[in-house]
C-alpha cells in the first residue's frame, strides 16, 4: 500500500457518503419541514403580523398597549395569578401523592399511578363538567358536608377562583404527579439511612437531604404546570365566574364576539413569550438537574 | 446449637448492667434474628473495648451484615441486648444511637460539597460555624484530602469519595464506627492502601472500630480480633494469630488457613504431645497435646505453609510430589500420600529448595502447628 493512496483514499468516500447521507436526510426530513412550516410556522408569524398591523395595515403597537392596560392587563394578572395559584396547589397535593406512591409497594404503586393518570385521558369538557356536577349547590360535596350540618354549608364552590383552582388544579395533577414521581424514585433512600446513622431525626433529612435532593423535579413540576395553566381555557370558562376570566378566554371573546383579530392576536403573542419564557425556565432547571444526575452517576 | 460458637469472652456479659469500666466501647449479649424460619444471628455475644479494631468475618449469609445492621440500628434484633458505652441502645432509633457508619456504597450527600458532608454531622451537634471548619479541616488533613473540601463528590475518585465517607462518619467522635465491606466496590491495589490508610487512622485516633468483610486477608491485616461467622453463629472470637495458629474449629482452619485436613485415631497422649495414627498412611503424626481421649477418631488439620518437604525417612508421612507450581518466592505443590485416595495435600514450601513433580517426598510439621479435631465435631 502506497502512501499516497492512504492519504487520498479515506478522504473520498467520507465526503461521498457524507453528502449522500445528507441528500437522504433532507428527503426524510421534507415531509416534516413542510408540516411545520404549514401549520406552525405561518400561523405564528401572521399572528405576529397581525398584532402589529393597524387597520389601514400601517404598522402599530397600539394591540399591545390595549392588551397591557386597564381590563386586559387585569385579565393578564388573573391568569398569572390563577396559574401560580394551580401551580402551587398540584404541586403541593402531587408532592403528597407521590410520596405516597413512592411508599407502596410495586403492584400498588402502578395501580395508584393508574388512578391519577386515567382520568387525563378523558376529555377536559367531560371532566369539567363532572366537577360542575360535584361542586354545585345540591352537589355531592356540599350535600355531603350539609347533611354532616358543617356551619356555612353549602359553600359558594363554582363560579369564582376556588371553583376554577379545584379544576385546573386536578387537570395538572397527573404531570405534578407523574413527574415528581419519577424524581422521588431516583432518590436513593440508602442516603436517608445515612443521614440517620449520623444522627439527623426525621425532619432533618426531609429538609436538608431529602428536598435538595427533589428539589429540579419541584421546581420542573411546578413551571409546567404554570405553563399549562397560562393557557386553559375550557375550565376556567365553564368553572369560572366574570372575575375569573384568563386571557384564553379574553382572546376566544375578542374573536368570536368582537371580531377583534388583531387585539387577540397581540394576547396570543403575549401568551406566547410568557409560555416559552417558563419553558426556558424548565429547560435550565431540568438541564441542570440532568447534569448534576449524570455526573453523580 | 451453639455449643461451640462463642468465644470464651462473651460468656462474661452476663452481669453487663454494672459495665462502667472504661474500656469497654460496646457489648452485645444474646442477639438473635430471624427471618421467617431461617436464623440470620443466633445468640451472638461479644464484648469489644474501647480502642480495638474487630472484624466480623463470614461469607455471605453468615449473618456478620445482620449483626452490623442490628448495632446500628437499621434493623430490629429478635431478642437480646446492645450495650455502647454502658447505655442499652437495643430499642433505639438508628439516629439516637451516636454511632459511626461506613457503607459500602460510600453514599455521599450529592448535593453537598466534601466539606459540606463531612460537617453535616456536626451541624446536627449543634457546634459552632468556627469549631466545624476548624475539626472538618482538620478531618480531611488527616485523611489527605485537604485540597478536595470545594469539590462535589462524583467529581472525586471511588477511593476518595470512600475517604470522604470516613472523615464524615469520625469527624464527630462517636464511640463507636461501624464499617460494612467500604472496600468492596475497591480494586484491589486501592483495598490495600485504604486498609493501611484507614488501620492507621484508626490507631493514631484510637478510633474503635467493627468492620465487615469476606475477606480473610483484609481481617487479618486489620484488626486486633476477629468475629468469623457462619449460618448466624460465631465460630470464634479471637486474634488473628489465635484464629490462624489455634483454629477452634475446622471450619475456623479452612476459612482462614485453607488447612490441609487428614483423618486419623489417637493413638496415646505423653506429657507434650499428642500421637495420631493416620487413616490413610498408617503412620504415625506428633501434634501438640489435646485433651481428647485416646481412640478419638479426629481430624487432623496442618495449614499448607506450616508443611515441608522432607527427606522420605523424616516425615510423618511420604509421598510423590503430583504438581508443583512457581509462584514467586513460593512453590506450591500437590503431594500424593502413599496408602490412599484422598484429596492431594497442599503445601507451600519456599521457592529455593522447593519439590518437583514426580519426586518422592516425606512430609513433616511442627507438633506445634499440628491442629486436631473430634470427627464428629467437623460438620
Amino acid at each position: 500500500m502506497a502512501a499516497t493512496l492512504t492519504a487520498n483514499a479515506p478522504a473520498r468516500p467520507r465526503k461521498l457518503l457524507a453528502s449522500r447521507r445528507t441528500r437522504v436526510g433532507i428527503l426524510y426530513a421534507l415531509p416534516v419541514v413542510v408540516y411545520l412550516l404549514v401549520l406552525f410556522v405561518y400561523p405564528i408569524f401572521s399572528t405576529l403580523l397581525l398584532s402589529l398591523k393597524d387597520a389601514d395595515g400601517s404598522f402599530t403597537l397600539h394591540w399591545y398597549a390595549d392588551a397591557l392596560t386597564g381590563v386586559n392587563l387585569s385579565v393578564l394578572f388573573t391568569t398569572l395569578r390563577i396559574s401560580a395559584e394551580t401551580a402551587v396547589l398540584s404541586l403541593v397535593f402531587g408532592f403528597v401523592l407521590a410520596q405516597a406512591i413512592t411508599r407502596l409497594k410495586p403492584i400498588l404503586a402502578g395501580l395508584a399511578m393508574l388512578v391519577v393518570v386515567v382520568p387525563h385521558f378523558v376529555s377536559a369538557l367531560v371532566r369539567t363538567y363532572g366537577w360542575i356536577i360535584m361542586l354545585g349547590d345540591k352537589g355531592l360535596v356540599n350535600e355531603t358536608l350539609t347533611s354532616m350540618s358543617v356551619p356555612g354549608a353549602p359553600f359558594q364552590l363554582l363560579y369564582n377562583e376556588l371553583g376554577v383552582v379545584i379544576g385546573t388544579t386536578s387537570m395538572m395533577l397527573p404531570y405534578t404527579v407523574l413527574l415528581l414521581y419519577g424524581v422521588m424514585r431516583g432518590v436513593d433512600r440508602r442516603l436517608l439511612a445515612a443521614a440517620s446513622s449520623m444522627g439527623a431525626g426525621k425532619v432533618t433529612i426531609f429538609r436538608r437531604i431529602y428536598l435538595p435532593l427533589v428539589a429540579p423535579g419541584l421546581a420542573s413540576a411546578g413551571l409546567l404546570s404554570f405553563i399549562l395553566s397560562l393557557g386553559y381555557y375550557i375550565t376556567p370558562a365553564l368553572m369560572g365566574g366574570p372575575n375569573q376570566t384568563m386571557i384564553a378566554t379574553l382572546i376566544n371573546q375578542q374573536v368570536t364576539k368582537e371580531n377583534q383579530w388583531n387585539g387577540a392576536a397581540a394576547q396570543g403573542v403575549i401568551l406566547l413569550v410568557l409560555t416559552l419564557a417558563g419553558l426556558l425556565l424548565v429547560k435550565v432547571v431540568t438541564s441542570l438537574g440532568a447534569s448534576r444526575k449524570k455526573r453523580s452517576a | 446449637m451453639a455449643e461451640f460458637g462463642i468465644a470464651a469472652p462473651s460468656v462474661k456479659v452476663a452481669g453487663s448492667k454494672s459495665a462502667t469500666a472504661t474500656g469497654k466501647a460496646l457489648s452485645v449479649v444474646a442477639l438473635r434474628k430471624t427471618y421467617g424460619d431461617v436464623v440470620a444471628v443466633d445468640e451472638a455475644s461479644m464484648e469489644i473495648a474501647a480502642g480495638e479494631f474487630v472484624t466480623f468475618l463470614g461469607s455471605s449469609g453468615s449473618g456478620k451484615t445482620t449483626t452490623l445492621m442490628m448495632i446500628a440500628g437499621f434493623c430490629e434484633p429478635d431478642s437480646g441486648t446492645i450495650t455502647v458505652g454502658g447505655r442499652d441502645v437495643t430499642r433505639l432509633a438508628p439516629q439516637k444511637r451516636n454511632l459511626g457508619f461506613v457503607f459500602q456504597q460510600y453514599l455521599l450527600f450529592p448535593h453537598m460539597t466534601v466539606a459540606e458532608n463531612v460537617a453535616f454531622p456536626l451541624t446536627l451537634r449543634g457546634v459552632g460555624k468556627d469549631e466545624i471548619r476548624r475539626r472538618v479541616g482538620e478531618t480531611l488533613e488527616i485523611a489527605g484530602l485537604s485540597r478536595f473540601g470545594g469539590r462535589k463528590p462524583r467529581e472525586l475518585s471511588g477511593g476518595q469519595q470512600q475517604r470522604v465517607a470516613l472523615c464524615r462518619a469520625l469527624v464527630y467522635r462517636p464511640p463507636v464506627i461501624l464499617m460494612d465491606e467500604p472496600l468492596g466496590a475497591l480494586d484491589k491495589k486501592l483495598r490495600d492502601q485504604l486498609q493501611v490508610e484507614i488501620k492507621t487512622i484508626q490507631q493514631e485516633l484510637g478510633l474503635t472500630v467493627i468492620y465487615v468483610t469476606h475477606d480473610q486477608e483484609e481481617a487479618l491485616v486489620m484488626s486486633d480480633r476477629i468475629a468469623v461467622m457462619r449460618n448466624g453463629l460465631i465460630e470464634q472470637f479471637d486474634t488473628p494469630r489465635e484464629l490462624f495458629e489455634r483454629p477452634k474449629t475446622p471450619f475456623v482452619a479452612d476459612f482462614l488457613g485453607a488447612a490441609n485436613f487428614l483423618p486419623g485415631r489417637i493413638e496415646q497422649h505423653d506429657s507434650e504431645h499428642t500421637l495420631v495414627r493416620l487413616t490413610q498412611s498408617g503412620t504415625l503424626l506428633k501434634a501438640r497435646r489435646h485433651e481428647l481421649a485416646s481412640g478419638t477418631e479426629v481430624k487432623v488439620a496442618v495449614q499448607p505453609g506450616r508443611l515441608r518437604a522432607c527427606g522420605a525417612d523424616d516425615g510423618f508421612c511420604t509421598g510423590t510430589v503430583e504438581n508443583a507450581t512457581y509462584v514467586g518466592t513460593l512453590v506450591r505443590a500437590g503431594v500424593r500420600i502413599d496408602g490412599g485416595d484422598g484429596p492431594l495435600l497442599r503445601l507451600e514450601v519456599p521457592a529455593g529448595r522447593g519439590p518437583v513433580a514426580g519426586e518422592r517426598v516425606g512430609i513433616s510439621a511442627d507438633p506445634e502447628d499440628v491442629n486436631l479435631f473430634p470427627t464428629e465435631q467437623a460438620g
